[in-house]
């Protein structure tokens, strides 16, 4: 009780953010964490509570500190090909979003409020980038078709990401990801 | 071995067996409001644990009774380190409780699921 802590709470979250962006939770154990992490078990839990405590810190700084970034600068593309390319850029920057979408959403309330409203604010972003050709007025009241088409292209980008990660030479998930973004815009600023 | 429950707004741990001998003590009641989370951690056992004020730790076989380290007191019952659950508390006689239960997992979720709601 009110001894300093011993170690820098946000530089461990930081840390823990990294590890859980490369590695399921299950897969990261309390011993993997103090060991990655260098704070002593008992601080560990005396701060975070638990494993899934720590978990929940390290994913709201990943979105604030990288996924919140990322969605400002998607926003400002101007032009579906360069938000594309923009999110091919990330790469592993996303990697946190996507594990944490299929590994720990559908088992944690929590986890899915966070996962859904960053995903929201993705679709938001790149809605504004389809809503910037030409013809907006028209597209403003479409009864939701256009947002719609945001969230299609926000999940295109999302799982050209997970495509990468599968590797091969072949893929080619940047050349996909601009062949789309260019077939959107030709289509949008008809 | 412990058993753990949740009963209207408190969990509650049964010590089973002859555990509550070395332990002495049968059963924590806990109000969920005071419970920060859980955690299944078969490292923990190779954590320092302090020293024993009462209970019995005979290494590789048994630790369990009340632990003392760096001013926390730290309640264990544990025999095979691989079932172990760490259970964070506030504001309570114990600042945790490491617990060897049948299935880590179920407990984690079912404390975990219970302490958010509270």
């Amino acid at each position: 009780m009110g001894r300093p802590r011993g170690f820098d709470e946000a530089e461990v979250v930081r840390a823990a953010a990294a590890l859980f962006a490369g590695r399921t939770y299950d897969g990261v154990s309390v011993d993997d964490l103090v060991t990655h992490l260098g704070v002593h078990r008992n601080s560990l839990y005396k701060t975070f509570g638990s494993k899934r405590g720590l978990y929940l810190a390290a994913l709201r700084w990943y979105l604030e500190h990288e996924v919140h970034p990322l969605v400002a600068s998607l926003g400002r593309a101007g032009d579906p090909v360069r938000a594309a390319r923009l999110a091919s850029e990330a790469g592993a920057g996303l990697d946190f979003l996507l594990l944490a979408t299929v590994e720990r959403a559908p088992v944690d309330a929590e986890v899915a409020a966070e996962v859904t409203s960053a995903l929201h604010a993705v679709d938001g972003a790149l809605g504004a980038v389809l809503h910037a050709g030409p013809d907006n007025g028209r597209r403003a009241d479409d009864g939701g078709a256009s947002s719609a088409l945001a969230t299609a292209f926000t999940a295109a980008l999302l799982g050209l990401r997970l495509r990468a990660k599968a590797g091969g030479p072949d893929t080619g998930p940047d050349r996909a990801g601009a062949a789309l973004a260019q077939r959107l815009d030709s289509t949008l600023s008809r | 071995m412990a058993q753990v429950h949740i009963d209207g707004d408190n969990l509650v741990v049964v010590i089973e067996g002859m555990d509550k001998l070395w332990a002495l003590k049968s059963s924590l009641t806990i109000p969920l409001a005071n419970v920060r989370g859980a955690t299944a951690d078969p490292g923990m056992v190779k954590e320092p644990k302090g020293f024993r004020a009462p209970g019995a730790h005979l290494p590789g076989v048994i630790v369990a009774g009340t632990f003392h380290i760096n001013g926390d007191r730290v309640f264990w019952d544990v025999r095979n380190p691989a079932k172990a659950v760490v259970i964070e508390l506030a504001d309570e006689r114990y600042a945790r409780l490491v617990l060897q239960v049948d299935d880590p997992r179920a407990t984690v979720e079912l404390v975990e699921g219970a302490a958010r709601r509270s």
